[in-house]
């Protein structure tokens, strides 16, 4: 069972050597913070290890954290920089990550992959299909928009954006998406047929 | 095109002033074209608030607070001390050294050691000290420094750069 507690009576716990109040300040912001890393690095195995690490990042640095924001935006903002530390390293072996070609291809696969479950999939299906095939800082800024619920000012803090710099960015993701979707559904339409 | 929705957008994001969402709300009334769009951008709107986040692992929560009790065990013992124990060591050397030098002292009699020097014995060699401070000895010494130095410098800028990152 969760805390009631709030985020920051459980750092001031923590602070006083309550490892138990962390572990509940992981569980309260696991599911994000994971989803979040899905975002940047796609798969469930990589997306483990950057929430991992950004929790433990968290721990060591929790003294850091003056309350100016919320813990959440503060927490989001750690798991931007591992994801992209993270991405940096793979970047020496692979192609670029921001290449729009790579998630062409990954696009690809994943409309063969699944051509064979059509009748299983629903619209959200369809939708975190779609969010996969963005580039990682387009599906950020919607994950923390809809389901972080942070407010641009917050998103830009914890990506290091101005606020309008974000606003603009969602737009473009918006479009993207939609777009993605439409002709995720479009293929799908046309394999049924 | 994008303009249009763009507007929309931030309507219903509530990004707009009042004046700007009363003019949207009577354009949205008399325009069928912003009226199926708005429509249409409120839908996806409501699909994308309902999008479903992801579960992580069941052990997640216990790897990651095993992950931190082990970073902690496994922590240096120099970091491991408590900074206390040490001032309490070095407070216990200090007072004992003044005890020492003070009841040393108060037991000299320098006026005998005026009046009657002691005189220097005979086979006591005194080392030449400038035999070992040749300038190979100060060479090595100065490169051994500036090696010491410039990794001190290094280790700070890295930690430095951590912290940064983090913030």
């Amino acid at each position: 069972m969760q805390s009631k507690l709030s985020d920051i009576a459980l750092i001031e716990q923590t602070l006083a050597g309550n490892q138990q109040a962390y572990a509940d300040l992981v569980k309260r912001h696991q599911r994000f913070v994971f989803t979040l890393a899905m975002r940047f690095v796609k798969t469930r195995e990589d997306a483990e290890e950057v929430a991992q690490d950004s929790f433990i990042k968290a721990y060591r640095s929790l003294s850091a954290f003056q309350g100016n924001s919320k813990f959440s935006t503060w927490l989001y903002r750690i798991v931007y920089t591992t994801a992209m530390t993270f991405l940096r390293k793979r970047r020496l072996d692979t192609d670029s990550i921001d290449d729009e070609e790579t998630y062409i291809q990954i696009e690809s696969k994943a409309s063969g992959y699944d051509v064979n479950n059509v009748e299983n999939k629903s619209r959200s299906f369809y939708l975190n299909q779609a969010i996969e095939q963005l580039l990682p800082d387009d599906a950020a800024i919607i994950t923390m928009f809809y389901q972080g619920e942070q407010s641009l000012d917050e998103i830009g803090n914890a990506l290091g954006m101005e606020a309008n710099t974000v606003k603009v960015k969602l737009f473009r993701a918006r479009q993207r998406l939609k777009e993605k979707l439409e002709r995720n559904l479009k293929h799908e339409a046309k394999e049924l047929i | 095109m994008n303009n249009m929705e763009e507007i929309l957008w931030n309507y219903i994001d509530g990004n707009c002033t009042p004046d700007e969402h009363k003019a949207i709300t009577e354009t949205i009334a008399k325009d069928e074209a912003y009226c199926l769009k708005y429509q249409e951008l409120l839908n996806l709107n409501k699909e994308f608030m309902a999008m479903e986040i992801d579960e992580p692992p069941m052990a997640f929560t216990y790897n990651v607070i095993e992950a931190i009790r082990t970073e902690n065990a496994q922590q240096p013992l120099k970091a491991a001390i408590n900074n206390r124990i040490i001032m309490g060591i070095a407070a216990f050397f200090v007072l004992t050294i003044l005890t020492l030098l003070g009841y040393a002292l108060s037991h000299v009699s320098l006026a005998a050691a005026v009046s009657h020097p002691a005189p220097l014995a005979s086979n006591l060699k005194v080392p030449n000290l400038n035999s070992f401070l040749s300038k190979p000895v100060i060479q090595v010494f100065f490169f051994f420094d500036v090696v010491l130095g410039l990794f001190l410098f290094d280790t700070y800028l890295r930690r430095k750069k951590v912290q940064k990152e983090i913030q």
